[in-house]
């Protein structure tokens, strides 16, 4: 079955987004299909590559790299969202002069209509909210 | 039928209550992280739909007790779960 999950809670701030994560590893483990990720309001700090928690605390940043590489997964940040929470990638940095980008790898900035497209292209939109 | 999820504890959101006012005959109820605290006290006895599952490890993490009529899911389940609804309507605020 073909999933998309929304996430809409930072990596911190509650335990919503390692739900989310925990979801996503556990779908995949069991052979469905997940079309996309879409990180939008506070969601977008899980595609911070500056974020530098502790070493005995979950890094849910890196966590959701490792299973993009591993599943060629879709991760997408809502550029809206992520503008006003200073997520940028070098081209909107370089666009809003600001002095760093710190979009993390394997993730992508892109507008909600790839969260319709989500919802048209899945059979299941799972969201967690903050 | 929708499969409602609910994370938030009864004691601090509205989330359960507003999940209930629009549950519906062949849905189900799933509490997830802080929302398995409505598997305690006065609230435990007033959940009127059904059926009902949780977390197994959410319950576990907060040190609560399975109350009886209640149904525990691992990460597998819950995936299950999901695949046996549609839609999937999460209550958080």
């Amino acid at each position: 079955m073909k999933f998309s999950l929304a996430v809409y809670a930072a990596p911190h701030s509650s335990q919503s987004a390692a739900s989310a994560l925990r979801f996503a590893r556990t779908l995949l483990e069991q052979g469905h299909q997940l079309y996309r990720v879409f990180f939008y309001c506070d969601g977008v700090h899980n595609g911070s590559a500056i974020a530098a928690p502790p070493q005995d605390e979950a890094n849910l940043v890196g966590q959701w790299q490792a299973l993009q590489k591993q599943y060629s997964l879709d991760l997408v940040i809502c550029i809206a969202a992520a503008q006003r929470r200073g997520v940028l990638n070098r081209r909107e940095a370089e666009r809003l002069e600001r002095p760093a980008a710190n979009l993390a790898e394997g993730f992508e900035l892109a507008g909600l209509g790839q969260l319709a497209d989500a919802v048209a292209n899945s059979d299941r939109l799972v969201t967690f909210g903050n | 039928m929708t499969l409602h999820i609910v994370n938030k504890s009864p004691y601090s959101s509205r989330a359960l209550a507003d999940c209930f006012a629009s549950f519906a005959d062949g849905d189900a109820l799933l509490l997830i992280e802080d929302g398995v605290y409505a598997l305690t006290g006065f609230i435990a006895d007033n959940i009127a739909v059904a059926p009902v599952y949780c977390l197994e490890a959410d319950v576990r993490a907060r040190g609560l007790q399975m109350p009886k009529g209640i149904q525990s899911l691992d990460d597998t389940g819950w995936v299950k779960l999901c695949t046996e609804h549609n839609p999937i309507v999460s209550w958080f605020q």
